[in-house]
């Protein structure tokens, strides 16, 4: 791993290199081990260690990105150079915001020594719970235990420097019939591998494969549901993306554009129950030091593109905690360094980092216990927007979708699929469980009225 | 140009030193041009023997180590109005990425490891070469049956996928003074708020060196470049958006110069102000004529994802999920999914397929067969530790991995829809259809884990009507059932209006990796779909 220092006398020798106005530098190191298992046995399985240097030269209002992952001097050397010509060839960017100085970033305990150190053999107990238990109960078990080690640092010419590590593990099972009537799914997610039972996980998987053999075809309508915290997690994310963008917002593109121009900031939307937050410092999900993006993949970058925005230069704030909806109301937008400056006001963090969204002082059974009639869904695939602006999505069921009369699991049920919106969803929630983590968000199970499942699928 | 001399010794000598991905791998060949006379680089040979012979040393019972090197650039234009000035901005973004490594795949006690580095030493490579055989030794405790790999021929070659003008060579203020001049096109049509443009160029410089004695390099270039129009309605809170997304290719910079791109401004401006007032949908079964540019990405969900034999065999269950073509014993040359019309090739060997190589990373020559032959499943997408799960004796070479740092595995190659042998026209296939509608373009679009149960979206819809295009309409998707939809295909363009539409970021796997390929295709009549109306 990068330690500190290291990581300083990184950035430092690049923006020694560095002939341009402004130079900005951003690290990111990974260590990798995992292991994929199918048919109750492992398939594939690999270790790496991994680096990219993202280097940002500006001259004048042009800037020049470059991303690499060769760090000898002579490639170094070439990758300043190469950002510097770019630079030179951008055109003026009339969106500019100067970088920014040097700042205090908040220290965010996110790092587990064990966790680093862990590999394959620390993963086969868990993966072994899943397969034993699977041939126990005559099932066919697929999944994936991941662990993963970070170094982030950031650092520019007008004296900025950050750095942050963070470990963490995940784990998710599959397990189904030997017929293909039953599947069931379960997932965790930590920072420290200490943390993560997976023979726990491994037998919720094979409990809901069992439970959801033979499923019962049900006519496709407005039912209540009780999703759990993964169809919670998975449901939210597109909401709290780019809807949340101030800009859009205000140029008349996105849900919270008021009728006739401006924004619904300050509008009662949701149900008073709801409260959402950007909560880096959450010890279940812990997120980085500063507001913004991480380096993403190289194959998102056409796509990332059309969300708009101007080149990077890397001037990250220091992370905070902030009220997206607080008791129905929508309290803040997302403002980039740009449109705050442009609006005079502060930016503020992007709504998709560390989101956590309150619950109640409920179980998962709770929820179920209260329901006379209704639908528990265990997780929802292919969540695809029908109309970005309404945040109107569709999508699908899977992996245990179970008929609940009163206050018990009575039957598993044929999978749907569903037109909804997450916005409906926080306006018609009924009652909230505990929230836990799930994925990359924090979220409660969430009972909900009026969902609306628009199609059966067949799928298994 | 191949590695000097004098740095290559520096290398061989100390095993610290690293070697420079420029150095290694040097210009590509042009249209098989260059000094490299067809055979692979001596120096990455010289490296890839160190893993070899340390695996074997380790007892691995097969070897093979990819060093790849991988460039990205992105060149893009942004061009909206100052909400307070009204005054055009244009935004850009340049981007170069790059990427260079290795990878070695070894299986021992009968069980696969993986590791990989990004320093390209000596010692390095003997590292990660004793990583991956730890990795697979501590995995064999639970393999239960031994991967078996399906022969292989042994190459020793070098393969480039042709192009006339490498795109990395065209300078960036030419490819900006081209979005430039697409934006304003776009911009000229009054009521567009928004343009936006890019082009992307990515290449992959890949040698491949393994135990059974293959010797490949290979450079794969691919290159294109999109635009949008933006439009919406204050008032009623309606925004839309209209693209012009010519196929990806393996090609170079004259792609995007036959695309036209500026030529289609005005079209995509005028399309889009008339999406923004078009009447919503009337839903119901209605007849479709699906254009390349949707109908590419109906056919990569329904039929290249559940064709994919790891699918069918449960491999990706945990994510990606399995198939309704399952199971294999069953279905081979069995099993209707569509109608006598439907033929689907997998090809990794089209012309300017995204998916297109000389060798796939299994070092499997790159091949083509029927997926779908008049309607009837024939083969599923194979790689080397496949293909005796289904009594095939050769992998049908389909092995991609998206890094040096990531695990080869089966990834959709070209699978492309064959055109109407009829003559016919698209206007023909309108004025087959009394009530219908005409999509174009992709929009949203979402399908079950086992890949039947689907609903699409579009970038375009036009009303048929009588036999005639009308205006268009908004707010269109269309459910079905894979095998209730291409049952429906009642009749197809022929060659003459075939497209080698592409896609660039498939995603699949744990940890996931990305994948491109083309899914080419004529407009398609299918007839009685479900069509919705949307929010």
């Amino acid at each position: 791993m990068l330690t500190r220092d290291q990581a300083k006398a990184l950035i430092d020798k690049i923006l020694n290199l560095s002939k341009a106005d402004e130079c900005a530098v951003m690290v990111g190191a990974a260590d990798l081990a995992n292991t994929r298992f199918a048919d109750n046995q492992v398939t594939t399985s690999g270790r790496s260690e991994g680096m990219v240097v993202s280097i940002a030269s500006t001259i004048g209002t042009r800037t020049g990105n470059i991303r690499t992952n060769e760090t000898s001097d002579d490639a170094l050397r070439a990758a300043v150079a190469r950002s510097e010509e770019l630079a030179r060839y951008a055109p003026p960017d009339p969106e500019y915001v100067e970088p920014i100085s040097a700042q205090k970033y908040p220290e965010v305990a996110a790092y587990d020594a064990p966790t680093a150190g862990a590999a394959q053999k620390e993963m086969l107990p868990g993966i072994r719970a899943a397969i034993t238990g699977s041939e126990t109960k005559k099932l066919i078990s697929a999944g994936f235990f991941e662990r993963k080690a970070e170094v982030l640092a950031l650092g520019n010419k007008r004296g900025n420097f950050g750095y942050h590590t963070a470990t963490n593990t995940d784990y998710s099972v599959t397990a189904r019939t030997r017929d293909g009537t039953g599947s069931g799914w379960a997932s965790a997610e930590r920072f420290r591998l200490a943390d993560l039972d997976a023979p726990a996980v491994s037998r919720v998987a094979i409990d809901k494969a069992v439970l959801s053999q033979k499923p019962r075809a049900l006519e496709p309508g407005r039912y209540t549901v009780v999703l759990e915290p993964a169809a919670v997690s998975g449901m939210m994310q597109l909401l709290f993306s780019s809807p949340f963008d101030a800009r859009g917002a205000e140029e008349g593109r996105t849900l919270f554009t008021k009728k006739g121009g401006g924004t619904r900031l300050g509008e009662k939307m949701f149900s008073e129950k709801i409260t959402a937050r950007c909560d880096p410092f959450d010890p279940r999900n812990p997120g980085v030091p500063w507001v913004g993006e991480v380096p993403t993949e190289l194959s998102e970058i056409g796509q990332f593109f059309f969300g708009g925005g101007s080149a990077q230069n890397h001037s990250f704030l220091p992370a905070t905690r902030l009220a997206w909806i607080e008791k129905a109301t929508v309290k803040n937008l997302v403002y980039s360094r740009y449109w705050a400056k442009k609006k005079d006001v502060a930016p503020t963090p992007r709504s998709s980092q560390s989101l956590v969204i309150d619950g109640e002082d409920h179980s998962l059974d709770d929820l179920v216990r209260s329901t006379d009639r209704g639908l528990l869904v265990t997780r929802f695939w292919y969540i695809r927007y029908l109309n970005p602006q309404t945040v109107q999505l569709t999508g699908l069921t899977r992996d245990g979708l179970f008929w609940i009369e009163k206050g018990k699991i009575t039957y598993p049920v044929v999978n749907f699929r569903w037109n909804e919106s997450p916005s409906n969803v926080l306006a018609n929630v009924e009652m909230l469980s505990r929230p836990v983590r799930s994925g990359e968000r924090v979220v409660p199970a969430m009972k909900v009225r009026d969902f609306n499942f628009s199609s059966v699928s067949d799928a298994v | 140009m191949t590695l000097s001399r004098r740095r290559f010794l520096e290398i061989s000598a100390g095993a610290a030193a690293i070697a420079l991905a420029n150095d290694l791998f040097g210009l590509p060949e042009i249209n098989g041009q260059n000094t490299g006379a067809g055979k692979p680089s001596p120096e990455l040979s010289a490296l890839a023997e160190i893993a070899l012979a340390r695996a074997k040393k380790l007892g691995a019972s097969y070897a093979d180590i990819r060093i790849n090197r991988y460039r990205n650039q992105l060149v893009a234009l942004r061009s909206a109005p100052d909400l307070a000035t009204g005054k055009l901005n244009h935004v850009p973004a340049v981007q170069d990425m790059q990427s260079f490594g290795f990878g070695v795949r070894v299986i021992a006690n009968g069980t696969w490891g993986f590791a990989a580095g990004r320093l390209v030493t000596k010692d390095e490579i003997a590292r990660v070469t004793a990583e991956a055989v730890a990795v697979a030794k501590a995995n064999s405790a639970l393999q239960k049956s031994p991967v078996r790999l399906a022969p292989v021929k042994t190459y020793v070659d070098r393969y480039t996928t042709p192009f006339e003008r490498n795109p990395f060579d065209v300078p960036v203020p030419e490819k900006l003074a081209l979005l430039e001049k697409i934006n304003s096109e776009v911009k000229a049509v009054p009521k567009v708020f928004s343009a936006d443009s890019v082009i992307v160029a990515r290449s992959e410089d890949k040698f491949f060196a393994s135990s059974e004695g293959s010797r490949i390099q290979q450079f794969i270039l691919q290159t294109y470049g999109q635009m949008r129009a933006q439009a919406r309605d204050l008032e009623t809170r309606i925004s839309r958006s209209r693209s012009y997304s010519p196929a990806p290719v393996t090609a170079g910079w004259e792609a995007v110069v036959e695309a036209d791109l500026p030529g289609n401004g005005r079209r995509i401006g005028e399309e889009v102000v008339e999406h923004l007032s078009a009447p919503p949908v009337a839903p119901g079964k209605k007849d479709l004529i699906l254009m390349p540019g949707n109908l590419a990405l109906t056919i990569h969900e329904s039929i290249g994802h559940s064709t994919e034999l790891d699918r069918a065999l449960g491999y990706e269950a945990n994510f990606a999920g399995t198939s309704f073509v399952a199971p294999p014993e069953k279905v081979m040359g069995k099993l209707r999914i569509g109608s006598e019309l439907m033929n689907i090739v997998g090809d990794r060997t089209l012309p300017r397929g995204m998916s297109t190589v000389g060798y796939d990373d299994d070092g499997v020559k790159a091949t083509s067969f029927d997926i779908v032959r008049n309607g009837v499943f024939m083969h599923y997408q194979t790689i080397r530790d496949q293909a005796h799960l289904v009594g095939e004796k050769e992998s049908l070479g389909c092995c991609y991995a998206d890094s040096f740092d990531s695990i080869p595995f089966q990834r959709i190659p070209n699978v492309w829809l064959k055109a109407g042998e009829k003559p016919m026209t698209p206007d023909d296939l309108i004025a087959a259809i009394d009530d219908g509608i005409l999509i174009d373009g992709r929009g949203s679009w979402s399908i079950d884990h086992q890949r039947y149960n689907f609903q699409f979206g579009g970038d375009a819809f036009w009303e048929i009507k009588g036999g005639k295009k009308r205006g268009m309409l908004s707010r269109v998707a269309y459910q079905s059932r894979s095998t209730d939809f291409w049952a429906a295909l009642a009749a197809l363009a022929d060659q003459r209006f075939w497209v080698n539409e592409g896609l660039t970021s498939d995603g699949k796997g744990q940890p996931q990796q990305i994948n491109a390929m083309s899914h080419g295709c004529s407009p398609c009549l299918f007839r009685q779909i479900n069509v919705l109306l949307t929010d």
